[in-house]
This record gives structure tokens, sequence and C-alpha cells, in this order.
């Protein structure tokens, strides 16, 4: 497979799954509002922080309202992460490389496109924004549907496999963070029955709740939920088997080694995490670490597999042939 | 609107489907019966659904405008058009003859130059053919085929007879459009394919892929075949992206492609360099290769020419072969093919008058309000004047561009190009078509069953590329009556 295709696919997961992932939190977000006693304020700031726009959305805006951060997360073409912004940019990739991929998933991509370019313009209110949120969801999870029931256990499948899993580890790892920083929905609670509703937000946030209530405990406790989003190898958002994922395809990759020692790292890194002790202290600097060691990953798939810079000889390309990097 | 057969008002052009006393011809029967069976509300839902899908297939062409590049949908018309197998079987054989004859001229001129010789073609329009490629003399591709794919622009005259109007051998385009068109149809109305006996098109992308695949210098091993595209901002970026992925080919882009020492090709792939070996180019000779042809075009591969005279890639097209697809080489075809063949042309040309020739361009120049009149060497519909449409300034234009380089002009009388009932805002009328089938020629010789029928959507008018207001109809072969 060419390396710009593969740098392709890599990037049409990785915005896919960061609209959906997205979507998904400000569905959860949305919900959680209507949980919180009268008097409190949510906080709006936090959920820019955890996708990382609080800086560019205050270019824009002078303050963090529910309408504004909204508008910004979903529709504005300016925010390079928002959902339009990334399910555009999946399509434009899919574009490019229709020829690896199913018959129908182009289709299927341009019409989740078509679908959010329509839907999504102008105000919505919290009923409407769910149900269009939702909508995106489901056709998302369409197309995955139809690349794991209809395509080959290809290279291309292995890239498209790489992108999902690093960009739902750095998403799992940005809610934990920001849920130490400022605490995701930023109140005091009332009494006894806000006890779990931080930590069981955040689960919501991440889709896992009812998975993790089914596993681990009907509580959310710091520390369990902390312990499950980082080391659960069976939930496919915990940092744990992302990164699993991601060893996986990378032992049946040609000459994998570099991306394969930065994912060790990280997976070390993640091992040697106590989420009792993380529940009291240390939890934002853990994640940083995290957070580098994915980077390190991403700038390994990128030096090893998307930018061709070394001119070999052809007779050390043969396929499966062990050339030194 | 109405969509009933009786109100439709044949012209002056033949039409395809209803004869001149308003009676639909005799294969169009059915359809007409269907249509009209359907009603206007549920023909225009169906309708409707097309668009959709169209939009949601993403079958689009780019428009290029000053104010930037549009993508657009492409504009189909739900009424097909109907041709008779009978009748197709002649033009079948009419388009293999003459892309056989186009293969041979070019052969020929890049090497012996026999014809010549023998005084059958003029040296002089050689020397100033824009794509005649000295760089290609003395090279015999394989199975002296230079010309793998074309696509033929026929039009019916009013006599009911088909015309060679021109013969496009670079990188024709199209074929996908005529490929999606017969997918909307089956999706969309499926029950009339219950009433006819219509010869599938699908077949294309698998005769390409052999016509291709025999081009391969590594025979016997399944060939790497590439299709290479200027990339997404081409207007016919969604057929090489179609065509790659019916194919099963690597859609590639001159950057993803490199020429070693060894004088192969290879492409840049996440475990290496890979050895290509057929590349079905949709760039011009020009961007080919910087080293050859246009040292500023980064849309190439430095060193393809080089691996190619080396046999070391098969190129479909072979560069050089646009030497025929010029107007005026265009107007020897059907001597070639009495050279060569030693055979009558099946499928005539249109009467064309070479402005080279004093008394010929005399005729141009003193009837430029009843002729057509086409430079070279462009494609798309560019840079023509439609005599009968056209102003006094215009053709005064005209006339100073001819005598300044007679060789670039050829004039043919404004054909009337035949109609078909297409759905339009006052139901169903007359628009003016034409049709392009695509040849293929390697080790074997192939014609689609039809090929595209591009509809000329605005009234009157008789341009129908897309670029310029055109649209397009699925075109049926079919066997028998009903």
């Amino acid at each position: 497979m060419l390396s710009r295709v593969a740098e392709r696919l890599y990037w049409m997961t990785r915005y896919m799954e960061r609209a959906e992932n997205t979507a998904r939190l400000i569905n959860a977000v949305t919900l959680m509002t209507l949980d919180m006693p009268g008097e409190a304020t949510f906080g709006w700031h936090a959920l820019l922080k955890v996708v990382g726009m609080d800086q560019s959305f205050f270019e824009h805006h002078p303050e963090a309202n529910e309408a504004a951060v909204m508008q910004f997360l979903i529709q504005d073409e300016r925010n390079p992460s928002s959902i339009m912004t990334c399910i555009a940019h999946a399509r434009e990739n899919t574009r490019t490389f229709r020829e690896v991929l199913p018959w129908e998933s182009w289709e299927w991509v341009n019409e989740l496109y078509l679908y959010a370019k329509k839907e999504l313009p102008g105000e919505l209110d919290r009923r409407q924004r769910f149900e269009v949120l939702q909508g995106i969801i489901r056709r998302r999870q369409s197309i995955v549907g139809l690349l794991s029931g209809t395509m080959s256990r290809d290279g291309a499948f292995q890239f498209l496999r790489l992108g999902r899993n690093i960009e739902r580890a750095d998403m799992t790892s940005r809610i934990l963070d920001v849920s130490y920083a400022s605490t995701l929905p930023a109140y005091t609670p009332a009494g006894a029955q806000y006890d779990d509703l931080l930590w069981m937000n955040i689960l919501k946030a991440l889709s896992a709740y009812q998975m993790y209530r089914r596993y681990v405990s009907v509580h959310a406790s710091s520390t369990q939920v902390i312990g499950f989003l980082l080391h659960d190898r069976r939930f496919p958002r915990t940092i744990a088997h992302c990164l699993a994922e991601v060893a996986d395809v990378c032992q049946a990759m040609p000459q994998a080694n570099g991306v394969l020692n930065s994912v060790r790292s990280t997976q070390t890194i993640l091992d040697s995490a106590d989420s009792t002790q993380l529940a009291t202290s240390g939890l934002h600097e853990f994640i940083d670490q995290i957070q580098i060691g994915l980077t390190s990953i991403d700038a390994a798939l990128r030096e090893r597999y998307f930018s061709f810079q070394e001119i070999c000889i052809p007779t050390s390309c043969v396929e499966g042939a062990d050339s030194a990097e | 609107m109405s969509i009933a057969c009786e109100d439709y008002k044949v012209g002056s052009a033949f039409d395809e489907l209803i004869a001149p006393d308003g009676q639909p011809r005799p294969l169009a029967r059915g359809l007409c019966d269907y249509i009209s069976g359907l009603g206007e509300n549920e023909l225009l839902d169906r309708v409707a659904a097309v668009d959709a899908a169209i939009m949601t297939s993403g079958i689009t062409f780019t428009v290029y405008t000053e104010a930037g590049n549009i993508d657009r949908a492409w504009p189909f018309d739900v009424v097909p058009r109907i041709i008779d197998a009978r009748e197709w079987e002649r033009v079948d054989r009419g388009l293999k003859q003459r892309l056989r004859a186009l293969n041979l001229f070019i052969s020929d001129i890049y090497n012996e130059q026999r014809i010549v010789k023998d005084g059958v073609f003029p040296l002089e329009v050689l020397q100033d053919s824009k794509n005649f490629r000295l760089q290609c003399q003395g090279i015999m591709p394989r199975f002296g085929v230079w010309a793998h794919i074309c696509g033929t622009d026929l039009v019916r005259h009013s006599d009911g007879e088909f015309y060679v109007l021109e013969d496009n051998l670079r990188v024709p385009s199209g074929v996908s459009y005529m490929l999606e068109n017969r997918e909307l149809m089956k999706r969309l109305f499926p029950e009339v394919f219950g009433r006819y006996r219509i010869q599938p098109v699908d077949n294309y992308t698998a005769q390409l892929y052999d016509t291709l695949a025999a081009l391969s210098p590594r025979p016997g091993e399944r060939p790497v075949i590439a299709v290479l595209t200027p990339g997404i901002f081409n207007s016919a970026y969604f057929e090489h992206s179609y065509l790659a992925q019916q194919m099963g080919a690597e859609l590639v882009e001159g950057a993803d492609l490199v020429v070693l020492e060894d004088d192969c090709v290879y492409m840049k792939a996440i475990d290496g360099l890979q050895r290509v070996d057929v590349i079905y180019r949709r760039i011009d000779d020009d961007f080919l290769d910087p080293e050859t042809f246009r040292p500023d075009s980064c849309l190439g591969v430095p060193g393809l020419m080089r691996a190619w005279k080396k046999g070391n890639v098969g190129m479909a097209n072979a560069p050089g072969s646009g030497v025929a697809d010029d107007k005026v080489v265009y107007a020897f075809v059907p001597k070639m093919i009495k050279y060569y063949l030693g055979e009558e042309a099946i499928l005539p040309n249109v009467e064309s008058y070479l402005c080279m020739y004093p008394k010929e361009r005399d005729y141009v120049l003193a009837n430029l309000d009843k002729l057509v009149v086409k430079p070279a060497n462009e494609s798309g519909g560019y840079g023509m004047l439609i005599g009968p449409q056209s102003s006094a300034e215009e053709r005064e234009q005209f006339a100073t561009l001819i005598k300044a380089n007679p060789r670039n002009y050829m004039a043919q009388p404004t054909l009337s190009l035949s109609t078909a009932p297409t759905l339009c805002d006052e139901g169903l009328a007359p628009r003016h078509l034409d049709l392009r089938p695509f040849v293929l020629q390697s080790d074997r010789l192939y014609a689609t069953a039809g090929g595209l029928t591009r509809v000329a959507l605005r009234k009157g008018s008789l341009v129908v590329n897309s670029s310029q207001g055109g649209g397009s109809k699925d075109t049926w072969i079919v066997e028998g009556s009903q």
C-alpha cells in the first residue's frame, strides 16, 4: 500500500473517531446538566479543555456559555476539531482512497457528510442537538460495521485500526485529565446523592457506564473508575485496550520496531500506575506521561510509514525483506 | 408538464425514440408505455430519488470557474436512449476497425512513415502537429498499439446514420459515468429492465484490466497496475478513483512514483518500494515526465519515459498517441483505413474542410456562418465557432485566426444532432445528443455496448460537454423487440 494512502487512512479514522467521540461527549454532558441542582453552573470551560480547544475558542469568543461552546464544538469551521470539520476532512480523505475500501464505504461516508451538512447549521436546541448527534453517531457506527463486515484484514484495515485506537486513547486520557484538573461538571455537590455523580458522568462521556456497572460496580468511585479506564482490557475505550490494539497491529506490520518500542514504553508507564494512589494525587502528571507516549507513537508511525524519505535499492524492497531503517 | 408521448413534439432532427409521425419507434414502445404508466408524480418521485442517489454516491465532476473550482453533481436524465442491437453490431465493427487503423498509423508515423512516402498523408500536417512527439520516434510498443483506450464521439445525422465526429486518443474520460448511469437506472427503474433485453455494460472494467495487464513487462505474474491521476483537483478525479477501485488497481499521484537507476518504476509503499508494471495514465503527455517534456511539471514522474522506452513499464495510452487525436489528422482516417487495412471505412467521417488547403480554406472563409470551425488540438468543446449561432464579430475573429494559422483549423457543416425525449421543466422535450463509445485494444479488441450518451440540456443547444451544461443518459443496446 502507498505511504500516502496509509497516512490518509490513518487520519480519516482519527477524524471520524474524533467526530464521534465529541458527539458522545456532548450528548453525555447535555444529559448531565439535566441532573444538576438548579443553583449549580456547568463548567463549559472544562468541556473545551477536554477537547483541547479552550485556547482557540477564546480567540473567537469572550465567554464560554452553552450556546457558544456548543456551536464551536459542533459546527464551527474555524475549529479544526469541530464535528463538522472532522467529518468534512474524513470525507475529503476518503475521496482519495476509495479504491482500497469496500465499494459502499465512500457512499456511506458521503451520506454522513451530507447529513451533517444538512442538520448541523443553524441553532439547535437541546432536544434537536441530541437527536442530530445521535444520528451522526449511528451513521459513523454503520460505517465501522460496514468496514468490519466487508473489508479484508489488509494493510489498509490495519491503518484504520491504528487511527481509531490512538484517537480513542487520546480522548480517554483527556477526559480523565480534565476530571482531575477542574472536575467535569464544576459544581459543588449538595448532598450524598451526588457523590458518585462526577465519576458516573465521566463514564457516561466515554459511553462506558453500562459496561462498568456490569463488570466493576454499581458505584462509581474514583479509584475504581480510574482503574477501569486505565487498565480494563475488555472495554474498547480504555487506554490499556487501545494500546493493546495498537501493539497487535504493529506486530504484524513490516519493520515496525520503532513504533513497537514507543507502544511498549507507553504500556510500561501504564502498567506502573496505581489507581488508588492516583485517585488522591498525581493523576494530572500521570496523564501527561501517557499523552507524551501517544504523541511518540504517532511520531514513530509518521517517520516509519508516512514520510517516505529513504530510497532503498530495489533488492531490499522485496516484500518481507528485512531492511534496516 | 406532460410526460405523454402524444404531447411530444419531434423537431426536424432525427429522434432516437419517437418517429416523425409522433409514434414511438418499435423498440421504444415498451419504454413509452412504462413512463406513461408511472404517471407524472411517480416519475418525479423517481427523479428526486435519482438526484439523491447521485448526491450520496458523490458522482461529481469539477467545473473550473473564475470563482474557483466547483464540484458539481452529475446531471443525469432518466429517459434512456435505445439503440437496436442489429444496428449496433455494425457500429461495433466500425469502431474496432477505426482504432486498428489509427494504431497502425501511429506506429507508422513514429517509424517508417510509409503513409507519407506513399503520398497518402501530407508531411506538413505532421510537422505542425502539437501532439507529435519527437521523443517517440523509433519506438514500437507491445502489439504495435499506442492508443489502448479510445473514446470515439459519434453523432447521428438527420439521415439516420452515425458519423464519427472525433477520436479521443489522449486521455478520454466519461466511461465511469456510463457505468454509473446504468447502476442508477437499475436501482431506480428496475421494472423496465424486465421488459427489455439490454446488453450489459459493466464488464468494461474487467476488459480494461485485461487490456492493461497484457502490457505488463513481467507476464505470468499478477501485474501491479496503477492509475496515475493529476490529483483531487482534476475534473475527472472521480473517474480516476472509480476505475482504480473497480479494477482493484492502485490510484497514484506523480509524487507516489519514482524511477530508479535500473529504469524501473516503483511506488512508495509502506513496506518499501514496490515495482509498478503498468500505468494507466490520466495525465497529458506534457506533464508526464519533467525530464522529457515540460520541466516545470510537478504532476509527473521524472524518468518515466526512460522506463517506458526500455519496456520496463507498460503505459496506456502510450506517450505520443495524441498525434492522431488531431482534428486535421481526423480527416484522413478513412484513407488510413483503406491504406492499412485495405477496407472501406464502416463508419463515415463528417465531411471536413481543411484550412491548410487554399481551396478548402476559401470555402470555409466564405461560409463561416454555416460551418462549425474547430481548432486542431482542443478538447472539451473549447475554442470552437458554431457558425449559425455566431455573431459577425466572432466570425471576423475566426477569419483572422484561420488566416494566421490555417493548419490549425478545420471546418465541418453544422450537423443536425439527433434528439431524444428528455425530462425538462415543461415535460418531455427533444434535446440534442451525441454518443461516446469506448474502444479498447492491446492483445484484444473490445468496444462498449453503447457508451456514454451526452445530452445538451439547454433547448436547441448542440454543446453536450459536461463543462458547458451537458448531461447524460443511460444508453441501451437492445436485442429484438420486447
